[in-house]
């Protein structure tokens, strides 16, 4: 006897039977994988991908292994444009460059039900990923994509310069509609809400609180919302009661006085607002017309949250683009912002972010979408301080100090991805995002 | 847990065979916790006064000089160190034994390959920047195969969708109960298809900042626009837009008479410096001034020339610049200078040279009957479609706010 360890495979399978019924804490962690599953006593248990016979025969046959790390170029590939389509392409490459996303087209997850899988958009989205992460240096033609995207949302048909973030919002609508195939045993549960892969990951709950002056009733409200679109100083309509900079850094964003940051836009998004004795509301609870304020929160955080800034002014006579810096953050914590934070917001302190450990609504930056002649995307793999730039087809190295160039850009379009994902059933996964 | 033999160590032998007592322990694989707690020296010597139980020996602990204290508290902290690896020599182990343990590394080819390169001139693949301007598609709508910088104007012509298409198909329906069969085959030489950009008004004729170059996929992509901009449409149809190309100049020399007072009833005919050809655009075209026009017709026509009304809607100065397979396929008169493509390098606006093909209005048709001397030539596209000969070409067309504001 040699008292060496043995693994039989079907001794195992009544293990993992008997153990799904008991209440355990198991956590595994390989250090290839970069994840950490932590189940705290709910008895189903994530183990980590073994492979099977038959997997492992054809992974020895094939000894070619392509990975997605910072210092290779899998994931990276130019895009043609296909005349003024670079704000289509700046896009695209954003959303390649969502983790989540990612992990959902590469493991093939989508399950075509349309009835014209060549019309479906999130099948050429499935395509787009496999071509863009294939380590093909030449750049794609993603002309399937542009005819897809006009046939279905006819708003965006025509050659012309168009808006990213206009386009962003028509092609998440239309992937949402053509999802409905991978819906299938959940769809039945909650039909006002849709589980596809599109909503679970930008849909956010936006929460607006009107609050009667007289009697204090507060009527809620809570939209679902794939953006945030934010005011900036200095368009004519804004009203920037705060002067910038004038709190303490709470997001680590480079501080200097006189320069707006994200947080100061978001905090200025979230604040209490007078409606004005012209727009009274008919308040619920007292059943009168009464001032009211109003003040909008986030409910649910989403996955993958967009941060638009509305550069672009269209008053009477004229459009402009606004061109004020606004500083970003590599990282950003959501928590001064939710629904759960308003208490401390009505007496006008932000309530900063502790460092209590408590990473839920923990941001980072993966991805910025600038508008500067022609529109341009710079992503990073998380915290790898490195970024890729691309214009329309060529993928440009990041130079030195690539992250304070992002940082220093006009930013437009802001993608954060969420740190720590949660699973319905309250189960923690922690994404680490430097395995990207 | 028994050492592994040799073979099996990882390559960069970064463990070694270990010894774990593992009598009393008697932790399944499955269900190994990985041990957190911290390798402290101090700690174990902390255990050992605390944990006489786990010993196998009797000892009492207040007899045992220095050294002996030292030896105990070194096999606890051994102890804790290999309760720590345990978790992760079990996944080793594990990985070795079913056969997935090198799996995942990356093969030392896949990694030279898919490297990032990162030199001044190269792009991340270590290719030269530019070199993929050739690239081609297949319209999925129509099935051609179209030049990839092209596609976008191509369908949205092919799908109905731009602003002209419409009036386009109206005026081929319109115009189709018009034609005559004569003149439908050299029709067929027309090239109706709306451009995708437009004139100003008359009164922006004169110089526009617009002057600069106006299709630049690979530069500033934002053609303008102002809204008072009126289109002109072309005319007429023809089932095949893409093969033909507008040309802006006439070799006036060899027109007779006749046909240069019918030419100069509806086109611009102002004599360029460059290329000493009339120009075919419209009576409106932005190019030249009412001056230059009368300057022209007095010229020729002596003078009482006038400078002919113009109706709007005969105006036509499309032309298609969409296919590459448009190619260029220009029309030349035969024993005409051969129209070198003088254009800006960076430059692909389809500048009409040589004649025909798009014409503009239909009156012009008299002039068409020239086409029978006329060979097709079609050029190679090497920077896509037309060389502009002209040094100011028109107006772009779509207005957007980003471009204004570009």
């Amino acid at each position: 006897m040699c008292k060496d360890y043995v693994y039989d495979r079907d001794i195992e399978q009544i293990a993992k039977e008997e153990q799904g019924s008991f209440e355990i804490t198991a956590s595994t962690s390989t250090e290839v994988s970069h994840q950490q599953y932590s189940v705290p006593g709910l008895g189903e248990k994530y183990p980590t991908w073994e492979t099977t016979k038959p997997e492992l025969e054809l992974l020895g046959h094939n000894p070619r292994r392509r990975r997605i790390a910072s210092s290779f170029t899998i994931g990276l590939r130019g895009l043609i444009n296909l005349g003024n389509t670079c704000f289509m392409n700046c896009i695209v490459q954003a959303l390649t460059h969502t983790p989540i996303l990612r992990d959902f087209f590469l493991s093939d997850r989508h399950r075509c039900e349309m009835p014209s899988p060549e019309l479906c958009l999130v099948c050429e989205m499935s395509s787009l990923f496999r071509e863009l992460y294939s380590g093909n240096p030449s750049p794609h033609v993603p002309y399937k994509l542009l005819h897809l995207v006009w046939i279905h949302a006819r708003h965006l048909a025509g050659y012309r310069q168009q808006d990213a973030h206009e386009f962003l919002i028509a092609a998440l609508d239309v992937l949402h509609r053509h999802c409905k195939g991978d819906d299938a045993g959940k769809a039945a549960s909650n039909p006002n809400h849709c589980n596809c892969i599109i909503d679970q990951i930008f849909t956010g709950g936006l929460q607006s609180d009107v609050t009667c002056q007289a009697c204090h009733g507060v009527s809620t409200t809570i939209d679902p919302c794939w953006d945030i679109s934010l005011d900036l100083p200095g368009s004519c309509t804004s009203f920037w009661p705060m002067s910038p900079g004038r709190e303490s850094s709470v997001n680590g964003e480079s501080h200097i006085p006189g320069i707006t940051t994200l947080t100061d836009c978001l905090r200025r998004f979230t604040r209490p607002e007078h409606l004005g004795s012209s727009a009274k509301i008919k308040c619920g609870s007292c059943q009168s017309y009464q001032e009211s304020t109003k003040q909008l929160t986030m409910n649910k955080l989403p996955v993958v949250a967009c941060f638009h800034f509305k550069r672009f002014e269209h008053s009477a006579k004229q459009r402009r683009k606004i061109t004020t810096y606004i500083s970003f953050p590599l990282e950003l914590d959501m928590t001064p912002f939710m629904a759960s934070s308003k208490e401390s917001r009505m007496n006008g302190q932000l309530q900063l972010p502790t460092n209590s450990g408590n990473d839920e609504n923990k941001y980072s930056l993966f991805a910025v979408v600038n508008h500067q002649e022609p529109w341009r995307v710079a992503t990073t793999p998380a915290s790898s301080g490195t970024t890729r730039t691309s214009g329309s087809s060529v993928m440009m190295p990041s130079s030195p100090r690539p992250v304070l160039r992002t940082l220093d850009s006009e930013g437009y379009l802001l993608f954060y991805h969420k740190q720590v994902l949660e699973h319905e059933s309250e189960k923690v996964k922690e994404v680490n995002t430097q395995a990207y | 847990m028994p050492p592994l033999s040799s073979g099996q160590q990882g390559g960069e032998g970064r463990w070694q065979p270990l010894e774990v007592p593992w009598t009393h322990t008697n932790i399944p694989p499955q269900c190994v916790q990985p041990c957190c707690r911290p390798l402290c020296y101090e700690q174990s010597e902390h255990r050992l006064h605390k944990s006489s139980q786990m010993k196998m020996e009797e000892m009492s602990l207040s007899g045992l000089d220095n050294s002996k204290l030292e030896a105990i508290a070194q096999e606890i902290y051994a102890d804790l160190v290999e309760d720590s690896c345990l978790g992760f020599c079990f996944e080793v182990h594990r990985a070795v034994k079913c056969g997935y343990f090198f799996l995942d590394d990356t093969d030392p080819e896949s990694m030279k390959d898919f490297e990032i390169v990162d030199q001044p001139g190269l792009d991340i693949f270590g290719q030269v920047f530019n070199q993929w301007k050739s690239k081609e598609c297949v319209c999925p709508n129509c099935s051609r195969s179209i030049a990839a910088s092209r596609f976008a104007p191509h369908l949205e012509k092919c799908l109905g969708m731009g602003r002209n298409s419409s009036r386009i198909a109206n005026r081929r329906i319109a115009n189709s109960n018009n034609m005559n069969k004569s003149e439908s085959d050299q029709e067929d030489n027309d090239d109706i298809n709306d451009n995708d950009w437009s004139y100003g008004s008359e009164k922006k004729a004169k110089k526009r900042k617009s002057d600069k170059l106006w299709y630049l996929p690979f530069q500033n992509p934002t053609p303008r626009r102002s809204k008072s901009l009126k289109h002109k449409n072309g005319e007429l149809s023809n089932s095949d837009p893409f093969k033909y190309n507008n040309s802006t100049g006439i070799s006036y020399e060899t027109l007779g008479p006749e046909e240069l007072r019918s030419l100069l009833t509806t086109q611009c005919g102002v004599i360029s410096e460059h290329t000493k050809k009339m120009c075919t655009r419209s009576l409106r075209c932005p190019q030249h001034t009412d001056e230059q026009r009368r300057t022209v017709r007095i010229y020729f026509l002596g003078s009482s020339a006038v400078l002919p009304e113009v109706e709007s809607s005969l105006d036509n100065d499309s032309f298609d610049m969409t296919d590459s397979q448009a190619l260029i396929s220009r029309l030349q008169w035969d024993g005409s200078s051969d129209l070198s493509p003088s254009d800006s390098g960076s430059s692909k606006t389809s500048e009409n040279q040589g004649w025909g093909l798009g014409t503009n209005s239909s009156e012009s048709r008299k002039t068409k009957k020239k086409k029978s001397h006329l060979s097709l030539v079609g050029t190679a596209s090497g920077l896509g479609s037309n060389k502009k000969k002209k040094p100011k070409p028109p107006a772009p067309p779509t207005p957007s706010i980003y471009d204004d504001i570009n």
